[in-house]
């Protein structure tokens, strides 16, 4: 094993600090523009005054995979498009990786689940993803009607691929919903988020 | 052949005839178990020895042998994956430990990184043998396996795996798996080093007592998620202190009691060791932690 373990040692000197730390919470989260499955624009600040979720998407993964056939995540759209909050699924696959869609293939994973986002964008050259350090799938942020990030990390508390956990799991983005519309403070702001890595091209 | 089992009377249950065959050949026969096949991994429950002896502690194993290329995930698996989780059946009077899991090797996919194993490995359990467990009997021993196998892409797995070991007074190793277990063993710290750890700004400094440390490791892994970032610390050596500077978990919510560390150097005959890093301002040690 002591073999294997001499790789990537000579990276430490260079990049002692996380390469995600993009985006934190209480601060203006940056605008982007992204085309959707429909080939329709979607810019962030075109939804100021409303809630925006933003949801890291990739349908091989089997951590979503976990998420959307159990109906948690489809859930949690419907729920939260009801109450006028917009969810963005964006998916930072490239070409050539897991789970890199087309717009037909976007719209076919939407029917399958029963899925209900506002809009589901591809961001394929991964500059968005990057920008709010989205590492894993799923990966969720939540964004107030006054365009400052409330929420980022992961989908709920219990990092699995069995459904048989969701019942123990605190799901992380309906309580911050919840808690933003009451006017409370978000009580989990921050967690670490469990999944896939996104397949960022390189 | 079957001809001993005519001496049974008929109304013997088939099952206890199969018990009574396997005490028979339970002299000659050795702790048995099949291989399980899954996507891109092998997964088999072993003993490292032959026999289990009454009052004595055991050590099985979950033997990993990884399609080249995949990998599996330590305790704590880094920025993304999930450690092997086992769960165990055992007779009554029987209890399994937790994992003692080898230092894993560090791995970069894109801007992560993990922790995990791959190739082949044995993942060591310790198991507590009841002093009243029958000599000459079988003990059947089952654990479920629950695994993340991951190339660029992930596939989850689970297996349930069972084991029959006889019971006997003296236990001879198994020399299908001595080698692994001795490679598993290799790589388990030996000793914990006393530590201190303070937090600055963005960074987790760890300060290591290291007397008679024979070499500066390459690197350190925290076995705790969410207390520092998985990227590489840097590692420096002042006289006989190693200083450890990580970079803070971005996730990081509040200052725990303190976090394990294992150290490990890429010289091939160099030991693991690993320290209990104590936050300084809360519960401060300065005297050796005792092993």
């Amino acid at each position: 094993m002591s073999l294997r373990r001499f790789a990537f040692v000579a990276a430490a000197a260079l990049c002692p600090i996380s390469a995600f730390a993009a985006v934190a919470i209480g601060t203006a989260a940056p605008d982007f523009s992204l085309t959707d499955s429909k080939g329709k624009t979607e810019t962030l600040s075109q939804y100021k005054g409303k809630t925006v979720v933003l949801e890291w998407n990739n349908p091989g993964c089997p951590f979503v995979q976990k998420h959307y056939s159990s109906g948690n995540i489809p859930k949690q759209q419907a729920d939260a498009t009801k109450d006028g909050v917009v969810w963005l699924t964006i998916n930072s696959g490239a070409a050539g990786k897991q789970g890199h869609l087309d717009g037909a293939g976007a719209q076919a994973f939407i029917a399958q689940y029963h899925a209900a986002p506002s809009a589901y964008l591809f961001d394929a050259d991964g500059k968005v993803g990057r920008l709010y350090g989205a590492r894993t799938t799923p990966h969720m942020y939540v964004i107030d009607a006054g365009g400052t990030l409330r929420y980022m990390g992961g989908i709920d508390s219990i990092a699995s691929t069995d459904k048989e956990d969701l019942a123990k799991a605190t799901q992380y983005v309906p309580q911050a919903l919840a808690e933003l519309k009451a006017g409370k403070p978000v009580s989990v702001a921050t967690s670490e988020p469990y999944g896939c890595s996104v397949k960022y091209g390189s | 052949m079957c001809k001993p089992f005519v001496v049974f009377p008929v109304v013997l249950p088939v099952m206890q005839i199969f018990s009574a065959a396997f005490v028979l050949f339970a002299a000659v026969s050795v702790a048995h178990a099949a291989p399980v096949a899954s996507e891109h991994i092998e997964v088999e429950l072993v003993s490292e020895n032959s026999a289990l002896v009454p009052g004595q502690t055991a050590h099985l194993g979950l033997r990993l042998k990884h399609e080249p290329g995949w990998h599996t995930y330590w305790t704590n698996p880094g920025d993304s994956g999930l450690p092997t989780k086992l769960s165990w059946t055992l007779p009554r009077g029987f209890s399994a430990g937790e994992i003692a899991w080898p230092a894993p090797t560090r791995f970069k996919v894109d801007d992560l990184y993990n922790f995990g194993y791959t190739g082949e490995v044995v993942l060591p359990v310790a198991l507590a043998v009841p002093a009243n467990a029958t000599t000459g009997s079988n003990v059947a021993l089952a654990v479920e396996a629950k695994w993340l196998v991951c190339h660029e892409v992930c596939v989850p797995g689970k297996a349930q795996l069972k084991l029959d070991v006889p019971v006997a007074t003296k236990a001879l190793a198994d020399p299908r798996y001595g080698l692994a277990f001795a490679q598993a063993r290799l790589s388990t710290p030996l000793a914990t080093l006393p530590a201190r750890a303070r937090i600055a700004g963005e960074h987790v400094t760890v300060t290591l007592a290291t007397p008679g440390l024979s070499f500066v490791p390459d690197d350190a892994l925290a076995a705790q998620k969410q207390i520092v970032a998985s990227t590489p610390p840097r590692i420096t050596r002042q006289g006989e202190t190693l200083i450890v500077d990580f970079a803070k978990s971005e996730y990081f919510t509040g200052e725990p009691a303190g976090f394990d560390l294992v150290l490990t150097s890429r010289a091939a005959n160099e030991p693991v060791w690993q320290g209990r890093a104590v936050f300084s301002n809360k519960n401060a040690v300065n005297s050796p932690a005792p092993r």
